[in-house]
């Protein structure tokens, strides 16, 4: 599904991925760990294909195609979602408004029949209700006033949404108290598929407890220095980043 | 009488330079109209081109301060309207006032204590024209204008000269699209307690239209109150203009004013000029502004490029949100809709 | 209104303090005749040994002067300045250069220490040069050995005139165009003295340099030029600080201070003024008319201004930045007092040019007693400046009611990805916070002071160390009344 060769990622002329591999199956979930400053967003935001953050080297295959050559709205209609860390507010555009929207432009772009309004409604409900997201939520302005938790619930329900093939969540639990978490953890869980590949991307193994990784890569200074099972971050946990930064060295 | 008309090197002009948009022949010696109805009961309505004017228009025709170009519309204007609301009268559907053809035109409007009136005003946009309105408000008047100017090739200036008394309430939304040269001036006193004003306007410019809105809203006395919310979309080589002065004299503690303007631009011919000038001469006071231009939000444009909205699409739907709080606040829903349609339809052709 | 708030006001009002700095040194005066016209010039250029291409330029901007007229713009009111009833030139008769201050006349070492500068105590303690120009000519320059190491010169522009004429003739009116404003051009014809300073490339100055400087003898227009010039990679910090004696007729100050940064170089000027102020009726204070200007001619250049003013009668200034060169950056920050009857029409021009050039204006003003201060900002972002930034924040405090605020910005964008943000507000000491204050344990006048320097106190940080402390005890000094 995903395959990231040696890539090398500079922000504003500084160089912050170098040279990361890796590489998730469809129906796998990933983790990503790392300290502050280790190129966890970056990533997440390469991928997605943000302006200003420049491949200098390094390719991401994804399904056999270069993500690179793509719009992020390109790589969103087949089928990458990225759920941020913080969800923008966007004054004088309600909720509802901009998840039909964003539903339509992707199933345009894959040259399927847009749903009217009243489909939107009907699928959005549905999958609302599941992740506590409440109808007056969606008459809301997107994410203004919306508490962290809500935020994230509803970055969650557009995942269920979009169904996408490749789904990378950029810190998802933070924030969040043990309640949100793990409303948000099993929002997720319901979404495993083998189909569907996941990259979890936290700094805390917490989310890890609820959410189980099959795999798990720790990321510092730009690099994937270790990997292994899910004893890992329990490993992370007992030692801290600082010593298994220096036990990989 | 030679009125000698604006250039740059006024002040109060230096981003609208009406002499040179308006060439040698100036705004010429004809009339404009002003064209109102329906005429509900309790609207008294004079025509100004009649001879034997009512005391109550000679009472307020012409008394409020008037600025330079304003001055040169009552001394030559010919025609033009003076309607009153009677006391107490709330009058529930929206009175239509259009300015038409070429020249000067005047307006009288005065609402009698405890009255209350919607206003509905369109420019006719095929005609150069130069048009003067004063307003009173009596005591807990209340008046509710929306005011849409379509794009113009011609020039088309308009001054709003208005007074409040105690408690009477003003709330207005100017949607303009810009002209060869358009320039909308308010001069308001607020001069008795309790009295208010609500100020909001979009301007959606592109090719090389202009648009200059300059407010003048004066706190004479305290407990007071002024908002002001404008927000301009300029494309193309346009040029968006804002100049916005609030004076607070002394003595007027007690007053509360905000003032925000934003323009955004969307290419390298565009231009916005902002001036919200604050001046406070007494001390317990209130007083807050806010200008910025700047592009739109780079993190809302990738959010919503990322779940899959096409960046021209994503840029309509931000250009559209940002704009939006300054129509919301149209009281009345039909109106709100016809200046939300009209600013659809010019974004759309500003983002074509 | 609570009478604690009512007794605050009155202390402020009462606020025609005893001019610390009031007071006259009798030293003889050699004088030009009184009037100006070109033999006065010639005076001055002779007078300074001046070769003669500057003597040219003088008579080219005094010819230019004479056909000029002078601005009416601002909202200041002051009477017509009658440019012919004053004296162009002062200098103390016993001047030329010191070598030590051993060689200085005990008399004006006596000023100095009025003042608050003894010099020996500056050298000992603080490590700072001091260029002390005492009217229109510079009596001592001290720390030139540690500064001639770092090949930094630092000396007054007489001698800089002389010794580096290439130097001065490169960029000697390329900020401050001699035909810029009515002042500036009097300012180049008639200009007595002033600092002039180069930093070579890469060097770090290693102190922070100083004027101090006066207007002494009466009816003298004090005509400064000041040219700082920062080589490729350079710092310099600069610290500009003035006082004048008590006089009943207004003396005139039309200042040009024009600064240059090259590649990556950084120049940070700081000025804290205090002229006199005139008396509460008005009269008698000084009028001051400058134009300083930064040219961030070099990419990723910087200049920032820091000014705290409490007032000449009548201020007419508006440092500002010409953002050139690629990444530069232009700062301005300042405290603006005004009270009694002190008009001051103050602000700031920031003109983007380059790309990627930043912007950061923070503007404190305070109006008291029956002062006018006017903020007067000018953004401008030109065609080509894409993604230039700018921020602005500019307050008032106002105390009392018959004091006023005015505040103009004017932002002007022809550059689509640029961002301009402006805000402001305008307040009064709250009684809650003086109640706060008071209930902890404060008297009215250091709440007072605490709640000024606590809404001034952004612009304060960025004053380098020694001025800081000072500024912030003039802060304190202006709106405490007659205490401390």
């Amino acid at each position: 599904m995903l395959e990231i060769k040696n890539l090398h990622v500079a922000v504003d002329g500084k160089e912050i991925l170098r040279g990361l591999s890796l590489r998730v199956d469809a129906g796998e979930v990933h983790a990503i760990m790392g300290p502050n400053g280790s190129g966890k967003s970056t990533l997440s935001y390469a991928l997605a294909g943000r302006a200003g953050y420049e491949v200098t080297e390094g390719s991401i295959m994804y399904r056999g195609e270069d993500l690179g050559a793509l719009a992020p709205e390109e790589r969103a209609a087949k089928g990458v979602f990225l759920a941020m860390q913080y969800p923008v507010e966007i004054p004088g555009v309600t909720t509802m408004m901009f998840l039909k929207s964003a539903i339509n432009a992707q199933r345009r772009a894959r040259g399927e029949d847009e749903l009217d309004a009243v489909a939107v409604l009907k699928t959005v409900r549905k999958k609302a209700a599941a992740l506590n997201v409440s109808e007056e939520m969606l008459k809301r302005a997107l994410n203004v006033g919306f508490s962290g938790g809500e935020k994230k619930r509803l970055e969650i329900l557009q995942m269920a949404l979009f169904e996408p093939k490749l789904a990378i969540l950029d810190e998802t639990d933070s924030g969040l108290d043990i309640d949100a978490l793990r409303l948000v953890a099993e929002g997720v869980n319901a979404l495993r598929a083998p189909e569907r590949a996941m990259l979890l991307i936290t700094h805390y193994q917490r989310l890890l407890d609820y959410i189980v990784p099959d795999r798990i890569h720790v990321l510092a200074k730009g690099r994937i220095i270790a990997e292994g099972g899910k004893e890992l971050a329990l490993e992370l946990e007992a030692k801290g980043y600082e010593q298994i930064i220096k036990d990989a060295a | 009488m030679t009125a000698v008309l604006p250039t740059r090197r006024i002040e109060e002009w230096k981003y609208s330079d009406l002499a040179r948009a308006l060439g040698d022949t100036g705004f010429g010696e004809d009339s404009a109209r002003a064209l109102v109805g329906p005429i509900a009961q309790g609207i008294d309505v004079f025509s100004l081109d009649e001879p034997n004017r009512p005391e109550w228009v000679k009472a307020q025709y012409g008394k409020l301060p008037a600025n330079s170009v304003s001055a040169v519309s009552l001394a030559k204007a010919r025609g033009g309207v003076a309607l009153r609301v009677h006391k107490n009268k709330h009058v529930e559907a929206p009175l239509a006032l259009d300015f038409a053809g070429r020249g000067h035109v005047r307006a009288l409007l005065v609402l009698d204590e405890g009255a209350s009136l919607t206003l509905v005003e369109r420019c006719d946009p095929s005609e150069t024209r130069n048009a003067g309105f004063e307003i009173v408000l009596g005591r807990n008047a209340r008046l509710d204008h929306v005011r849409i100017a379509p794009n113009s090739s011609a020039v088309q200036v308009e001054e709003i000269s208005m007074t409040l008394a105690h408690d009477a309430q003003y709330r207005a939304h100017f949607a303009n699209f810009g002209a060869k040269l358009s320039r909308l001036e308010l001069a308001i006193a607020l001069q008795g307690e309790g009295a208010g004003v609500d100020l909001s306007g979009v301007s959606v410019l592109s090719d090389s239209s202009h648009a200059d809105v300059t407010t003048q809203v004066t706190h004479a006395v305290g407990q007071t109150q002024s908002l002001q919310l404008f927000k301009k979309v300029v494309g193309g080589g346009a040029q968006a203009v804002y100049q916005g002065k609030v004076t607070v004299m002394p003595n007027a503690d007690g007053s509360d004013s905000r003032q925000t303007a934003k323009a955004l631009l969307l290419g390298p011919r565009a231009e916005a000029d902002l001036k919200p000038e604050l001046e406070i001469l007494a001390d317990d006071v209130k007083c807050a502004h806010g200008a910025a231009v700047g592009d739109l939000d780079a993190d809302s444009l990738f959010y919503l490029r990322a779940r899959g909205i096409p960046e021209k699409n994503a840029r309509h739907l931000l250009l559209h949100a940002f704009l939006e709080d300054a129509v919301q606040g149209i009281a009345n829903v039909d109106l709100r809709e016809m200046v939300r349609g009209a600013v659809a339809r010019a974004l759309d052709e500003v983002t074509a | 209104m609570s009478s604690a708030v009512l007794e605050t006001k009155q202390q402020v009002a009462e606020l025609g303090e005893k001019y610390k700095y009031g007071f006259v040194t009798d030293i003889e005066m050699e004088r030009a005749p009184k009037g100006l016209s070109e033999d006065t010039v010639r005076y001055i250029s002779a007078k300074k040994g001046e070769p003669q291409w500057m003597l040219e330029w003088r008579l080219g901007a005094f010819r230019r002067w004479v056909s000029m007229r002078e601005p009416t713009w601002a909202k200041v009111h002051y009477p017509p300045i009658d440019y012919q009833n004053a004296y162009y030139y002062a200098a103390p008769k016993n001047t030329p250069k010191k070598q030590s201050l051993d060689e200085v006349d005990p008399k004006l070492l006596e000023t100095y220490k009025k003042l608050g500068i003894p010099l020996s105590e500056q050298m000992a303690l603080a490590g700072v040069a001091v260029d002390a120009v005492f009217d229109s000519v510079s009596v001592a320059t001290t720390f030139k050995e540690k500064l001639n190491q770092a090949g930094v010169i630092f000396c007054p522009i007489s001698e800089a005139i002389r010794d580096y004429p290439d130097l001065v003739k490169k960029y000697l009116g390329t900020v401050v165009p001699v035909t810029d404003n009515f002042f500036a051009t009097l300012n180049s014809a008639v200009f007595s003295d002033g600092t002039f300073v180069y930093v070579p490339k890469g060097v770090r100055c290693p102190m922070e340099l100083s004027t101090y400087f006066r207007i002494n003898a009466s009816e003298t227009g004090q005509f400064e030029r000041t040219l700082i010039v920062a080589d490729e990679g350079s710092y310099v910090s600069y610290l500009e600080g003035c006082t004048a004696p008590k006089r009943d007729e207004n003396q005139l100050h039309a200042a040009v201070v024009e600064l240059v940064a090259l590649d990556h170089a950084e120049i940070k000027y700081s000025t804290v003024q205090n002229w006199y102020p005139g008396d509460e009726e008005g009269k008698g204070g000084i009028y001051n008319f400058v134009t300083k200007r930064g040219d961030c001619r070099g990419v990723h250049s910087k200049i920032s201004w820091t000014q705290v003013e409490t007032g000449s009668a009548i201020t007419w200034k508006y440092p500002s930045c010409i953002l050139r060169g690629d990444h530069s950056v232009g700062e301005f920050y300042s405290i603006a007092i005004a009270n009694n009857f002190q008009q001051a029409d103050t602000g700031t021009k920031m003109t983007h040019l380059g790309r990627n050039t930043r912007s950061r204006i923070i503007s404190k003003g305070i109006s008291a007693g029956k002062a006018q201060n006017t903020y007067r900002g000018l953004v401008s972002v030109y065609g080509k400046a894409d993604n230039a930034r700018n921020f602005t924040q500019c307050d008032s405090l106002l105390i009392g009611s018959n004091c006023g605020a005015h505040t103009v910005p004017y932002i002007e964008s022809r550059n689509p990805t640029a961002r301009v943000e402006h805000e402001a507000t305008t307040s009064k000491i709250a009684e809650d916070q003086l109640f706060y204050c008071l209930q902890r344990g404060l008297n009215q006048e250091e709440a007072v002071a605490l709640i000024v320097n606590g809404f001034c106190k952004e612009v304060l940080q960025q004053l380098p160390m020694e001025f800081a402390v000072e500024a912030q005890k003039l802060v304190g000094i202006s709106l405490e009344g007659s205490v401390g």
